[in-house]
């Protein structure tokens, strides 16, 4: 199905990197390398230098820490937004954050997407993307509180769980009317989930992808590669890596991911093995 | 009129093993303009691998032409380099400036006594090349469209009208 990302659209055989900016003093994994402002913009030249399709601009970090007010959020990403969209009038953007209030501010200024990571906490944050054209990326995060890591949490089948929630997630969008073409599912590796159960969704995804809906995965350098590995954040690309051939092999989309140029030569090669893609020059044995 | 058309049999021509990028397009340009000069009715000369590339240069041309025509596939050695599919023969030069000069000048004796075993030895296609002897006239001028070896593989793309 094609793709509708705000002003951007793209056809159904197309694989997306979406590239993650910081405006957070304390993201895990480079650790405020990017909150200032103009750190923040050099990451996205550098990101769109080396191809990505989107950039993922976020406010907070996604695990427990000092809380952050909506207008907090605001004035680290809402005006960052309208900078990036003067300077890359057709770059998709998206913006991190569960909340309507900062949506609402966010697509003022441009933004194309909403990458609702906490799975819907804030229930009008889906008619805020219908009411400025945004798409949304629907996570399931198994119930958990936002900005809160996973305790004792366990599934029945984890897989049908992210299926059943994702799914419903994107139907409630759809109802408040954003159109299908503008809603992607995302499994949320590491969110709401121990190790064992990002790798059987990594295993099995696959199955989300037969749903028909788009799929976005974010593997990057996250808990579940590196308990895996037994390696710290750093040490976890080639893991990254791994999982993300694996993503890509089943059909994922989208690539929320910190190394642009790695993960699109991994996407690109699974998805020429695979028959989508041809290779980009072939002459060996051909002339 | 008999419409005659010489193109190397190169795979990399077929939609099959095309890439993103196309590292025949020149040689594509040249295949299709020239094969776009043959009438309706196209005998093919060549191999079974050539056989596939004339079909898909037939295939993708408009010829509304009612003149007999003939589509030969066949090309020089592909052991002119180190990096050639071959590796390098140092025949390979001399062998395919000969058979290019007989091509230039219709030297119809020339194609008709090519050095058969000698052309095996360097990967050379010119069996159908040689059926050129018997349907040019001597000394028959052609028009060269193409004449490189892009990856150690000597090909020429002619035509002729007589």
């Amino acid at each position: 199905m094609t793709l509708r990302l705000g002003r951007q659209s793209f056809p159904d055989d197309a694989t997306l990197m979406m590239a993650i900016v910081n405006r957070t003093p304390d993201s895990f994994y480079d650790k405020g390398a990017t909150w200032a402002e103009d750190s923040a913009f050099d990451r996205v030249a550098q990101v769109v230098d080396e191809g990505a399709e989107i950039v993922d601009i976020g406010g907070i970090k996604a695990a427990p820490g000092a809380e952050i007010h909506a207008d907090e959020e605001i004035r680290r990403v809402g005006s960052f937004v309208g900078r990036v969209r003067a300077a890359y009038p057709d770059l998709v953007i998206s913006v991190d954050t569960w909340r309507a209030e900062v949506a609402r501010a966010v697509c003022g200024e441009g933004a194309d997407v909403l990458n609702d990571a906490w799975g819907g906490a804030d229930p009008a944050l889906v008619d805020v993307a219908a009411e400025h054209g945004a798409a949304v990326i629907c996570t399931h995060t198994g119930g958990a509180q936002v900005r809160t890591r996973p305790h004792r949490i366990e599934y029945v089948d984890v897989v049908a769980a992210a299926i059943t929630d994702t799914v419903a997630y994107a139907e409630r969008a759809m109802a408040a009317g954003v159109p299908r073409e503008s809603l992607v599912i995302d499994p949320a590796h590491d969110f709401g989930k121990n190790t064992f159960h990002s790798l059987e969704i990594t295993r099995r995804l696959a199955e989300m992808v037969a749903t028909g809906w788009p799929v976005l995965v974010s593997l990057s350098n996250k808990d579940f590669v590196g308990e895996s590995l037994d390696l710290p954040v750093g040490e976890r690309l080639i893991g990254t890596l791994a999982a993300t051939a694996v993503c890509a092999l089943a059909g994922a989309r989208i690539y929320r991911v910190h190394e642009v140029v790695e993960t699109r030569q991994v996407v690109d090669m699974v998805a020429t093995i695979a028959g989508r893609r041809p290779p980009a020059r072939a002459i060996r044995g051909l002339a | 009129m008999t419409r005659i058309v010489l193109v190397p049999g190169v795979l990399a021509l077929l939609p099959e093993y095309a890439g993103v990028t196309d590292p025949v397009a020149d040689l594509r340009a040249a295949c299709l303009e020239a094969v776009s000069s043959l009438g309706n009715d196209v005998t093919v000369v060549g191999d079974t691998q050539g056989e596939r590339v004339a079909a898909y240069l037939l295939a993708a041309t408009l010829r509304n032409f009612d003149e007999a025509s003939v589509l030969v596939v066949g090309n020089g050695s592909a052991r002119r380099t180190e990096k050639a599919p071959g590796h390098l023969d140092e025949r390979a030069d001399t062998f395919d400036a000969d058979l290019g000069r007989a091509l230039r000048a219709g030297d119809t004796d020339a194609l008709g006594d090519l050095d058969r075993d000698l052309a095996a030895d360097l990967l050379a296609v010119v069996d159908p090349i040689a059926a050129l002897a018997g349907l040019l006239p001597a000394g028959a001028h052609g028009e060269m469209l193409y004449e490189d070896d892009p990856f150690g593989v000597k090909y020429w793309v002619m035509r002729w009208n007589r």
